[in-house]
């Protein structure tokens, strides 16, 4: 398996660990004020208005899924039309078999459409994720696809403030724990022990106000 | 975000995002119980006469079938709309009802899309079988001919029909895996086994649920849900153009499409109930999909239901006033012809049974709500076989009118298709969550 290499460069986190989405959103809205860098917050549900808070523009997805959908309806055009106006005129009922039957080709036309926009939105949405089949995540914390929320600052970034003043404001703001340097590592790193606090018992859980 | 207080919560039992995990992953985790054995058992046993009966229609030929002149669609085009129709629901609860942010849709979004493409699945069989050499069954693909000088026909309806559903298949998949994906990253970082670690990790992609992602996640699965909401309506429109474009009384009608769509989704629900009813009491999950989520079902079905109802009546009018005596014939047959039967079951579950959902007490009892699912799986399988058989067995020439009726290899295949759907959709309650772990997460403190 490859590893992914967003986290993986030995980098070192200062990582706070929320169990209220509403005290990481403040926690980034805080810390941004204060203009320190965010490396990028990993969440197990989506929360609303992360994105803006971390100050991240709207993803440009949306035009690639527009010209994946353009290339969907020229190519169901093309088709339709090169293989029954072009290629080989079906005389259906005496009818003429020319552009003037294009509204029959509208269907095939607006299902390739369709097609191109949904796989080539998603193919472009893996990519920009650099997500693919058998390459190995990088987490900071074992449950951060359970009940953790993470605010991780890299430590080799410059800052307005020190380690230990912005590890104090995460305390400040809820983080039920805070360390200075996290590595990355993915679950076949696991130890026995591990897999204990993950499953074993409910330590730690998130409690719901 | 302000949320009005007569509004019951989503989500029952005070459940932490921690509780929610541990009982959606429950069932992957642990060893299969007996009910699921038991269940699973049947459905691989109707399965193997799915095998067994298409074995028999391919080595035999479609003679064993007993469509034939006049009736030349019989079950098999009937079970293909039923199924069709049935996958419907799920694309309605994941696209339409995330375009009109509806978050009861959460907790049953997740199944309704697997029974979605397990019904497509099923209903893909009927059309490939019923051409009677399955192993062309290429054929209708826009390939180069090497067989004669002919490219298919782009006028065709049957061939709209083709790519329409090859293409609701591949997008409700794509659009059922991404929602997937942060689930699977989560039975990953918990699993307990080599082989769960392996294969949970090589699906999820290495998802570590960054922000980032989030967002262009978020943004994809909204326009995923945009293109699907008129997807999904071509899709049973165009499966009503199969009929609609013809020259058959009783089927050239131009309120086919809507009312196909209506049938379709009425007909979804019906079979999404079915299912979450058996779910929800089997595997617990009387928290997540609670009574409130049983009630906003059930009034989508009263709603479609309606809808159909005026659609059959409507039909009737139009023909009666069409002044087209062929037209008036075949509604005159349907109702008092030898088929009346089929007629009269069909109107009862579909147009009367639904109504009794106006009373509160229907749309919260359980049991009731899920002997009405059944009646509307019934009732809708009866429309299709009303509107295709009633119209073929009396043609414009007496002489060749037929009674039709389906042979022990029509009954058994469509029999089987339930083994596949249910086959699938245990295993799917296997190894999958039934439950979208991460949008639950997020209505966890919210009302509906």
């Amino acid at each position: 398996m490859v590893d992914k290499s967003i986290l993986l460069d030995n980098k070192k986190f200062t990582v706070g660990t929320f169990t209220d989405s509403d005290k990481l959103l403040h926690a980034v809205e805080t810390l941004r004020k204060k203009e320190v860098k965010i490396f990028d917050c990993y969440t197990p549900f989506p929360v609303h208005h992360l994105d803006h808070a971390l100050g991240y523009t709207r993803t440009n997805l949306t035009i690639g899924a527009f010209l994946c959908g353009m290339l969907g309806t020229l190519s169901g055009f093309t088709l339709a039309y090169s293989m029954n106006v072009v290629d080989w005129p079906m005389i259906i009922g005496g009818k003429p078999q020319d552009i003037n039957v294009f509204t029959s080709f509208i269907p095939v036309i607006f299902e390739l459409t369709i097609l191109f926009t949904a796989f080539g939105m998603v193919i472009m949405f893996f990519a920009r994720n650099r997500m693919i089949h058998g390459i190995k995540e990088d987490l900071l914390d074992r449950r951060q696809t359970d009940d953790h929320l993470l605010l991780a600052i890299d430590n080799s970034e410059e800052q307005s403030l020190s380690n230990d003043e912005i590890q104090s404001i995460l305390i400040n703001e809820g983080a039920v724990k805070v360390k200075g340097n996290v590595e990355s590592f993915n679950t076949s790193l696991t130890t026995e022990e591990d897999l204990e606090i993950v499953i074993g018992n409910n330590e730690g859980a998130a409690v719901i106000n | 975000m302000y949320t009005a207080d007569i509004r019951k919560p989503l989500v029952l039992g005070g459940k932490t995002y921690t509780d929610v995990t541990n009982d959606i992953c429950r069932p992957i985790e642990n060893k299969p119980t007996n009910s699921w054995w038991l269940g699973f058992s049947i459905a691989v046993l109707l399965l193997l006469v799915l095998a067994g009966t298409l074995a028999w229609t391919v080595w035999e030929g479609i003679g064993t079938w007993n469509v034939n002149k006049s009736v030349m669609w019989g079950w098999d085009i009937t079970n293909f709309v039923f199924w069709v129709g049935i996958g419907h629901a799920g694309t309605l609860i994941s696209a339409v009802l995330l375009l009109f942010r509806q978050k009861w849709r959460m907790s049953i979004n997740r199944s309704a899309e697997a029974m979605t493409i397990f019904a497509v699945f099923c209903a893909a069989i009927f059309p490939l079988f019923h051409m009677g050499r399955v192993w062309l069954g290429f054929w209708p693909l826009p390939l180069p001919n090497a067989f004669g000088s002919l490219w298919v026909n782009f006028n065709s309806p049957l061939l709209w029909d083709v790519f329409a559903i090859s293409t609701y298949l591949s997008v409700s998949l794509v659009f059922w895996y991404l929602g997937l994906i942060p689930d699977i990253a989560t039975i990953r970082d918990r699993a307990t086994t080599k082989a769960r670690k392996f294969w949970y990790g090589f699906f999820a992609m290495g998802w570590n649920g960054s922000a980032k992602a989030w967002g262009r996640y978020e943004v994809v699965a909204l326009i995923l849900a945009g293109i699907s909401t008129p997807l999904v309506l071509s899709v049973h429109t165009i499966v009503s153009m199969d009929f609609a474009t013809s020259v058959i009384p009783g089927w050239h009608t131009t309120i086919f499409p809507p009312y196909f769509v209506a049938g379709a989704i009425f007909s979804g629900f019906g079979m999404v109930l079915t299912l979450l009813l058996i779910a929800r009491h089997v595997m617990n999950y009387e928290n997540y999909i609670t009574s409130e989520h049983l009630e906003a079902m059930t009034k989508v079905i009263l709603l479609t239901g309606s809808i159909v109802g005026v659609a059959y009546i409507t039909e009737f009018v139009i023909a009666a006033y069409s002044g087209y005596e062929y037209e008036q014939y075949a509604f005159a047959n349907r109702m008092f012809g030898p088929y009346a039967w089929a007629y009269w079951t069909m109107m009862f579950c579909n147009l009367m049974a639904p109504q009794v959902f106006w009373s509160k007490w229907a749309r919260t009892t359980p049991w009731f709500i899920f002997v009405i699912s059944i009646v509307v799986n019934i009732g809708m399988w009866f429309e299709r076989f009303v509107i295709i058989v009633t119209s073929l067995h009396r043609d414009f020439l007496p002489s060749s009118w037929v009674m039709y009726h389906a042979t022990w290899v029509e009954v058994g295949i469509f029999l089987g298709t339930f083994g596949l759907f249910f086959t699938c959709f245990f295993l799917f309650a296997k190894f999958l969550p039934v439950i979208n772990m991460a949008e639950v997460k997020t209505i966890i403190k919210d009302k509906e």
